[in-house]
This record gives C-alpha cells, structure tokens and sequence, in this order.
C-alpha cells in the first residue's frame, strides 16, 4: 500500500527511531564497535526453476549470458571450493568468529563444507533456498512459509541445529517475511541495511530483531557493482570502521559485514580484507562476535 | 557438486591430493592472449546479438577490435618476448586464414593453440549436437592444416557452449575446456563417453577485457591485481602447485597508454623462481598423467 503521509515507518515492520534519540548502547567490556562477518555460501541453479525469482544482474563469471552459462556457475563455485577456506583462515587469525549464510541447496550437498564450518565453530544462518530462488513479494503466503521452513529443514538436518539467524538471497523478502521468519522459530534477520545498531522488529509475541549492514560495503555492491579496487575496498571498510569507533565511544556501534568467499575470496583480493580486519582488531574497543552473540547481548541491554 | 549439470565433483582444496609441478614450481603460469577476428557483417542467431550498438555494421566496435590484429598483436609481442614467453592463444581458427603475418608470429614462437571457435561473433547456443560436432572437426583441422599441431582444448567461442558441449568436445579428442572458474588447479570434468576431460582455470578476474573493457579499472589496477594474484597462489603453491592464468586482447592491452604494465607485470612474476612458464596443453596432459585418476578417486569422500 503506498504510504499514508503520516508520522513514522510506511509499513509496520519497526518504530521510527532516529540514532540519536535512543539510549545508550553498550558492548561487552565496553567495545565500541561489535563486529560480524557473515560469510554467503550460496549456489547458483543450472536453469533457474520455473516460477522462481534470480535477479537479472546476478553477479559473477563474464557479462551476463545466456544459457547454459558455465562461467558464471563455476565462478561463484569457487567460493565453495576455495575461497572459503581463506576466509576462515583469515577470520580465525584475527579471532573473529564467522556466521555462515548458507542456502539449502550447500547443506544438502557439500556435507564436507557443512561439518567444516561446525569444526571451526561457525554460526550457521538459514539463507533459503537458492540465490537462483528468492523471497520476492510475488510468493503467496503459504508458498513463502513453505520456502522459509523448507531453508530451515535442511539446515536441521545437515547441522542438527535449527537456525537462529537469516539472510535472504539477495535480501529477498516480501512485506511479510518478518513475520513468516519469527513464526518459524527464526530471532534475527541480517536484510535490513538501515542502521548501526541492531533494532527490535515487530513481529508478533516471540522477540525478533533486525542485525542491519552496511549495504555500501558489501563485496558485490563494492566489488561487483560499483567496481571498487580492492585497495580502495580496503580503504572504505578501515574509514568506515574508524567512524564507527569514533561514534561508538557514545553509543555502540554494528559493523556487520556480507561477503561471498567467490568474490572476496579469490587470490588477488585477501590480502586486503586480511589487512582492513587486521587494521578493525589492532584499534582495540572491537567485540567480534557471531550474529547470535550480538543478538542475545542486545536483547539482554534493552530488555 | 552433483547439483546440476553434475560436471564437476566436490574437491576442497583443503583435501584433495597434493600437486607436484615439474620441477617443484609453485605456480603454472600461462598467459592466454585472445587472437579473434570479429564479423564485419555477422549473422545475429537471436541469442546475443554481436554488435547490439547498431544496425550492422558497426564500424566503432568492428575496428576497436580489429585494431588489436593490426597494431596492438605487434605490440603486445615486446613484452612477451623479452621474457620468452610461450604463450598459449585463444584463438578464432579463421585468423589463420585472414592474417598470415599474424600466424606466421605464432607458429615461429612455438605458441600452443586451443580453439575459441571460427570467429568470435559466432556462438555455439544454437548448435544441434552434429552441428557442433563438425565445428570441431573444423576447428581441429584448421589448427593442423596451419600449424600442424593437434588441437587439445577449448575456451567457447565468446565463452559460450552447449549443454553438449564437454562430451562433445571429449568426443573429438579434445582433452581441457577453460570455460569453468571454480578453481585455481586443474579439475576432472565428467563426460558421457568415458573420454578424459579437465577444466584448466582460465581466468575471468585476471582478463583485461573484464577488468579493462567491462568494467573500466586502469591498466596499472591489473597490474596490481596480477601481482597480488601471484603473490598469494606463490604463497600456496609451496604446499600445493596452483595455475595462474593471464587472459589478454590485444586491442586491449596493446593500446598504447596500457602495453608498459604488462611489461611491468611479467617483470614482477618472472623474476620469482619456481614459476613453471607453461601453457594450457600442457597443464591439461600432465595434470591428466599424474592427478586425474587420484582426484577421482579422491573426490568420492565427499559426496553427499
């Protein structure tokens, strides 16, 4: 429905709530900074499935092509292969734990990559089904519940653990996802990209919150559709962190980061995502945490 | 993955078996400079149109691209030959035919060949399986008429293909497809013919026409990035042997105001020892005597 021109949000998903009217936020031993890298691991479909929802410009191999696109399947396999494993590395040198998004189709099929994920202590999120299948506002409801809990199902299964986080494919949602994710037992969401601070969501009776990023620093609007070099990719997430730490010494701040190990991964640009974390961990004030951990400390501060 | 199209099987690169390059190199270098020759008048086949600027012809991107075979192929050569260089092109087979000069520098530098088809504006999607098989038999022998030399692989013409496309190629003798980006080793690709085919990582990061063309960086930005590229596979390949690829149009980096960076790149890497200078054929026939029965067998571990 098009907005009302009245006071507060267009849409009933959470309150109108500029930063600087809130109460003070703190971290954990005073950080002014809680850090979270979520790490993609989402496949693409050979043909996407007939009803299903890919963005046009999805990113990866050469430009877009028709199919059968070898290129673009294979770069963003990459990730899977590879590229995660330098991720993880880097993440673990600098002692900042991971929160994995990981779709369906990977816990049904990469049994290896879901059991190395648990070993090195992982949060894993639900991210549907497909980045070739996302929530977009042209799902039914009972077809959107049954994406929703066919995403969980197989993280359950692949992990025996259910899913406390989410991040849509490509930030997929209609206008009742937050509902729909809160009902099936979900407590945070990763899509919104409006703020610096986690935000309570309205949902229903159970507690449910939003885990915002910044949309800018995310590798495939940075890297992929902005074309950023990597120096100055490196460049913008230490600016950007340093603001944060400024701004944090007030009130608390999120860092939340989106990356996909076939993107960021690849040889000629870890280096410079190893320096910019190295740059965030050497300025102290930094909790890095998981998506759960960031939420849980959030719900008990403002309870 | 045994996802659809089920090609490739799952190999973390944490587990698989090591690689051992000749001479305990680290890195298996190759660079693949595209030699093509665009249609001046094409036929559009409706699946991607070659020149959509115009109606044809469009002399703008026509001579930007020819530009490349009469300046930019001479120029790029410099470089190349300071580091003795043995490259491995992608080539449209009907340049053979049109610009012998350009053959003839090929031929002399002992340069490998695979196929990127006939003409670059001539793509495989609306092949019918004998359609693309003749394309093949044309392509392997065009290669041997002008060269002599067998053809071993493939990068799709304008990186494009078939569903058909690795058993067909097998079918014909071919033994490495360069279409696939998923790793930085050699990989077994299933066919259905019980023929050996392996993915050789081509790159689609470090190729001018991406980074250049595409999507607009600097020539000094490639250089940086195939510097940073090697430096990290360098790294890895002490455990492990990698390949790197450098993918080149000459239209592109022969420009005038770009050449001096390739030579700036290769003087970096080449300065490095343990860099095995190879090409894709023999990357794929090694990679193919020594590795592909283990990664095979090897790969069986992790399926779902």
């Amino acid at each position: 429905m098009p907005a009302q021109r009245t006071f507060g949000m267009d849409h009933p998903h959470h309150e109108w709530s500029p930063i600087i009217t809130r109460p003070v936020l703190r971290w954990p031993h005073d950080a002014r900074v809680a850090l979270c890298v979520i790490l993609v691991l989402e496949h693409m479909e050979w043909q996407v499935p007939d009803g299903a929802f890919q963005v046009a410009n999805l990113a990866g191999g050469s430009a877009p092509r028709a199919f059968p696109d070898y290129a673009r399947l294979s770069h963003r396999e990459y990730g899977h292969r590879v590229g995660i494993f330098r991720l993880l590395d880097v993440l673990e040198k600098h002692g900042i734990p991971a929160t994995i998004a990981m779709d369906a189709l990977t816990a049904d099929n990469y049994p290896f990559l879901v059991r190395h994920c648990l070993d090195r202590g992982c949060e894993i999120i639900g991210h549907g089904v497909s980045v070739s299948r996302m929530i977009t506002g042209e799902m039914s409801e009972t077809e959107e519940r049954e994406y929703i809990q066919s995403s969980i199902d197989s993280l359950v299964k692949a992990t025996g653990s259910a899913p406390l986080g989410w991040s849509g494919p490509e930030y997929g949602e209609s206008d009742r996802t937050p509902r729909l994710l809160a009902e099936a037992g979900i407590r945070y969401v990763c899509d919104w990209a409006n703020d610096e601070q986690p935000f309570p969501m309205t949902t229903g009776d159970s507690p449910f919150f939003a885990l915002p990023l910044l949309y800018e620093l995310d590798d495939v609007a940075s890297l992929a559709q902005r074309k950023v070099t990597v120096a100055d990719y490196q460049r913008r997430l230490t600016e950007s962190f340093d603001v944060l730490h400024e701004d944090g010494a007030a009130n608390g701040r999120l860092l939340a980061l989106n990356w996909r190990p076939w993107l960021v991964g690849q040889p000629f640009r870890i280096a410079a995502v190893d320096r910019a974390l190295a740059h965030m961990m050497e300025c102290g004030g930094v909790w890095p945490a998981t998506g759960s951990q960031i939420i849980e400390w959030y719900q008990s501060q403002t309870a | 993955m045994a996802l659809p199209p089920d090609r490739i099987d799952y190999l973390p690169i944490i587990d698989r078996p090591v690689i051992k390059w000749p001479n305990d190199a680290r890195v298996a270098l190759w660079i693949s400079p595209n030699i093509e020759h665009y249609e001046y008048l094409p036929v559009n086949e409706g699946v991607r149109d070659p020149w959509p600027r115009t109606p044809y012809p469009d002399v703008q991107q026509y001579t930007y691209r020819d530009y490349g075979n009469r300046v930019g192929f001479w120029r790029m050569l410099e470089p190349l030959d300071k580091h003795g260089i043995r490259c491995c092109i992608s080539l449209n087979l009907a340049v053979l035919e049109h610009f012998p000069e350009i053959a003839e520098a090929m031929i002399e530098r002992d340069y490998d060949f695979m196929s990127h088809g006939i003409y670059n504006t001539r793509y495989l999607y609306t092949c019918t399986q004998d359609e693309e098989r003749e394309f093949y038999r044309d392509c392997i022998e065009t290669l041997r008429r002008h060269t002599g030399k067998q053809l071993k692989g493939m990068l799709g013409p304008a990186i494009t293909g078939t569903v058909n496309t690795p058993d067909l190629m097998a079918e014909a003798g071919l033994i490495y497809h360069t279409d696939w980006f998923h790793d930085d080793q050699p990989t077994p690709i299933k066919v259905n013919n019980g023929g050996r085919l392996v993915s050789v990582p081509y790159s689609i990061e470090l190729n001018d026409s991406s980074v250049l063309r595409d999507n607009h960086y600097s020539a000094e930005y490639f250089a940086d990035i195939c510097k940073a590229q090697f430096d990290r596979l360098y790294e890895e390949g002490a455990e492990s042997g990698r390949v790197m690829c450098i993918a080149l149009h000459p239209f592109l980096i022969g420009q005038p105001h770009r050449i001096k960076y390739l030579e700036d790149t290769l003087d970096y890497i080449m300065a490095h020892d343990g860099v095995w200078q190879t090409t894709a054929d023999e990357i794929a026939e090694y990679y193919i005597a020594n590795y592909y029965d283990q990664a095979v067998a090897h790969a069986q571990r992790f399926t779902a």
